[in-house]
C-alpha cells in the first residue's frame, strides 16, 4: 500500500476489524507493522467485548474500582456452555418488543434464523435493531427489558445449530 | 442546584482531571468510555464507567445523542465535556438542557456564535477588542497597493472564498502587493471560482497569547492571567507558559480588559479562553478567536493563581456563581507546561501508540504532572497521542525552566517513543531561555537541527 494512502486504509482496516468479530489482526509488511486487537493485554487475553457489565442504572454509583477483567473461561461462565452471545453494538436502552405492550421479538427456547430480529437498542429515540448472527435456539435473555446496556454487553445467549 | 452526579464525556488525562475535581467537591462521577478505554485510569477512579460504543470516536465519544443518553440513563445531573471531541458542539448543551442535565460550559448559542469566525470577529469588534488591521474586499492590483500602503507592510493577501493556504500571498511592498494580487486572484479564481481577495497585516514573528476567563453567565467575568503558547509545530502547541514574560504590564492590563469586555458582552458562562496574536515589535495584540471550553494548558494558569479552574467550572455549572472576585485572583511566579506525546521524532513525529513498559514520573518542588498513564497502561491508536502534561512552577521564569528541565531529566518513559527529548531541547535552547521566540521559531530554528546534533 502506498504511504500516502496509509491513514485512510488504516481507518478502513480498523472499521472492518471492529465489524468483523475478529479478536486480533496482525499485519507485517516490510517496515510496516500493525497489530489490531480487542484484547487490551498481550495477544490471546480476553476480548474486551466479553467484559462484565457495570452496575445497572437503577443502582447508585458505588465507590469502588471496576473489577479487573476476568479470564476468558470465567467470562464464558456467564453464558450457558456452548452458546454464543449476542452483544449490544453500542450503549442504549434495551427493548425486547417492537413497541410498548407488544409481544417480545423472541422468547427463551425459540428458534431463530440468522438475521432474525432479537431486540431494539434505543438512543434518544433512535432505534437500532439487533439481529442474530447465527441460526439456532435462544437459550437465555440476559438483560431486563428497558435496562440501559453498554456497548459489548451480552444480551442473549443463542445455541447455534 | 449543585451537581450531585457528574458525567464525564471525555477520555485521557482530562477525564481523570475532571473526576479528581468532582471528587474533591464530593460529587459522584460516571465516566463514558469507548471499548478501547474501559480500563482507563479515569474509568478506574470514577464511581462508575459506562461503555458507549466501539473504539471509533465517531461511534462513541463523538456521538452527542449517545453521550447524553448515557448521562441521563446513569442518573447524572451534570455533564463535563472536557476539551476536544464534543466540547464545542452546541448540540451537546442543547441536548443536556432538553434532558435536565447541567452542562459544564457556555450556553449553546454562545458556543455557536463564537464558533463562527466571522461572527466572533464582529462580536470582538463591537466590544472594542483590537482585530488584525485589514481591508474590505479587494478587486484590483491598484486597490491592493493602496490598501497595503494604508495597513503597513508586510501584508497577507487571502482569497475571500479560500482556505487551507491556497491563494495566499505575502507582500512586502506596493509592487509585491500589485503583482501578488494578480497571481493570487487568478489562482483563487481557478480554485474556488471566485477571485475576490482581502488583505491583513502580516506579523512575521508573532507570539500567541491567550487570556483565561471564567464567567458567571450574568455578565460578570474574571480573568486568571494570560498564557504564552508560542512554541508550536503545525499550529499545535507544545509548550505553554504563564504569564507572558515578553509583555509589558501596561499592555497586559489592556489585554485582560479586552478579553473580559468580549466575554462580558455575551454574558459568557463558565471557562473560556480568548486567543490573541501578539506583535512584539509593535507592542500590539489582535483578537484571533475564543475557545469556549477548558483548555489543555489550563494548569499553568492554576499554578500561578493557586486556583482550581475545573472545580470552579463544576461549581458554576451547579448554579453557584463565581466563588471569588477579581481582587482575590492573585498571580505569582511563573509556570511552564510541556505536552508529552507518544510520537516518534525520528519519523516526523508520527503518533506511536503502544504499551508503556516503564513510567518513572518526576516529583519535586513546583512540579505537577497531569497524566492518565502508568506502567502497563495502553495508548490506543484511535485517539490523540498525548500521554501527559508536565508542569513546573517557580518564583520566576528562570526557576521554572530549571525545574522543568530537571523534571524532564528525571522522567523515564519506556515502551513508546515520546517527545520528552524535543521538550528538553526546547527548554534548554538559548532562544527559549532568552525568550526571543515566536510561533514559527520551533519549525524554523529548532526542528531543522533537532536529532542531527545527537546523531
Amino acid at each position: 500500500m502506498a504511504d500516502s494512502a496509509l491513514p485512510e486504509n488504516l481507518r478502513y482496516l480498523i472499521e472492518e476489524f471492529n465489524r468483523s468479530g475478529l479478536r486480533e489482526l496482525h499485519i507485517r509488511r516490510g517496515d510496516f507493522e500493525l497489530l489490531l486487537s480487542h484484547t487490551d493485554h498481550a495477544p490471546s487475553a480476553p476480548a474486551a467485548s466479553r467484559r462484565p457489565a457495570s452496575p445497572s442504572p437503577q443502582q447508585a454509583p458505588q465507590a469502588q474500582a471496576p473489577a479487573a477483567p476476568p479470564p476468558a473461561e470465567q467470562i464464558a461462565d456467564g453464558l450457558p456452555e456452548g452458546t454464543v452471545a449476542v452483544v449490544a453494538p453500542n450503549l442504549g436502552t434495551f427493548y425486547r418488543s417492537p413497541k410498548p405492550g407488544a409481544a417480545p421479538y423472541v422468547e427463551v427456547g425459540q428458534r431463530v434464523e440468522q438475521g432474525a430480529e432479537l431486540c431494539l437498542i434505543e438512543v434518544m429515540k433512535l432505534f437500532t435493531t439487533v439481529r442474530s448472527e447465527v441460526s439456532g435456539t435462544v437459550e437465555a435473555v440476559l438483560v431486563e427489558d428497558t435496562a440501559m446496556v453498554e456497548a459489548g454487553q451480552a444480551l442473549f445467549a443463542v445455541r447455534a445449530d | 442546584m449543585a451537581i450531585k452526579r457528574l458525567f464525564v464525556a471525555n477520555r485521557g488525562e482530562i477525564a481523570l482531571r475532571v473526576v479528581k475535581a468532582a471528587q474533591a467537591l464530593n460529587i459522584e462521577t460516571v465516566v463514558a468510555v469507548s471499548d478501547a478505554d474501559w480500563e482507563s485510569a479515569a474509568a478506574k477512579m470514577a464511581d462508575r464507567a459506562v461503555v458507549l460504543g466501539p473504539a471509533s470516536a465517531a461511534k462513541s465519544y463523538l456521538d452527542p445523542r449517545l453521550v447524553v443518553h448515557a448521562a441521563r440513563e446513569s442518573g447524572c445531573d451534570g455533564l463535563h465535556p472536557g476539551y476536544g471531541f464534543l466540547s464545542e458542539r452546541a448540540i451537546l448543551p442543547r441536548l443536556c438542557e432538553d434532558h435536565g442535565i447541567a452542562f459544564v460550559g457556555p450556553r449553546p448559542d454562545v458556543i455557536e456564535a463564537l464558533g463562527d469566525k466571522l461572527q466572533a470577529r464582529a462580536m470582538a469588534s463591537a466590544a472594542g477588542v483590537p482585530l488584525v488591521p485589514g481591508s474590505e474586499n479587494i478587486a484590483s492590483g491598484a486597490d491592493a497597493r493602496r490598501e497595503g500602503d494604508r495597513i503597513g507592510y508586510p501584508v497577507l493577501l487571502k482569497a475571500a472564498a479560500g482556505g487551507g493556504g491556497r491563494g495566499m500571498v505575502i507582500a512586502n511592498n506596493g509592487d509585491e502587493a500589485e503583482a501578488g494580487f494578480q497571481r493570487a486572484s487568478a489562482e483563487a479564481e481557478a480554485a474556488f471560482g471566485d477571485g475576490t481577495m482581502f488583505m491583513e497585516r502580516f506579523v512575521p514573528e508573532a507570539r500567541h497569547v491567550e487570556v483565561q476567563l471564567m464567567g458567571d453567565g450574568q455578565g460578570k467575568v474574571l480573568h486568571f492571567g494570560e498564557r504564552d503558547c508560542s512554541v508550536q509545530r503545525r499550529y499545535q502547541k507544545l509548550i505553554e507558559e504563564a504569564p507572558c514574560a515578553a509583555m509589558s504590564d501596561e499592555l497586559r492590563a489592556k489585554l485582560h480588559k479586552s478579553a473580559i469586555d468580549l466575554a462580558a458582552s455575551v454574558n459568557y458562562r463558565n471557562a473560556g479562553t480568548a486567543e490573541f496574536l501578539f506583535d512584539v515589535q509593535r507592542q500590539e495584540f489582535y483578537f484571533i478567536e475564543v475557545n469556549a471550553r477548558i483548555q489543555v494548558e489550563h494548569p499553568v494558569s492554576e499554578m500561578i493563581s493557586s486556583f482550581d479552574l475545573v472545580q470552579e467550572q463544576i461549581r458554576i455549572a451547579g448554579g453557584a456563581g463565581l466563588s471569588v472576585g477579581q481582587d482575590d485572583v492573585v498571580l505569582s511566579g511563573h509556570a511552564i507546561e510541556c505536552r508529552i506525546n507518544a510520537e516518534d521524532a525520528a519519523r516526523d513525529f508520527a503518533p506511536s501508540p503502544g504499551r508503556i513498559t516503564r513510567w518513572d514520573a518526576p516529583t519535586g518542588e513546583g512540579i505537577r504532572l497531569d497524566s492518565h498513564m502508568a506502567e502497563g497502561a495502553m495508548i490506543p491508536p484511535f485517539y490523540d497521542s498525548m500521554v501527559g502534561k508536565l508542569i513546573a512552577h517557580g518564583k520566576d521564569r528562570a526557576e521554572a525552566i530549571d525545574r522543568l528541565v530537571g523534571a524532564i531529566d528525571d522522567f523515564v518513559i519506556e515502551g513508546v517513543p515520546t517527545t520528552l527529548g524535543l521538550q528538553r531541547a526546547i527548554a534548554t535552547h538559548p532562544d527559549f531561555v532568552a525568550n526571543t521566540i515566536h510561533t514559527r521559531w520551533l519549525e524554523q530554528v529548532v526542528l531543522p537541527q533537532f536529532g542531527k546534533d545527537a546523531a
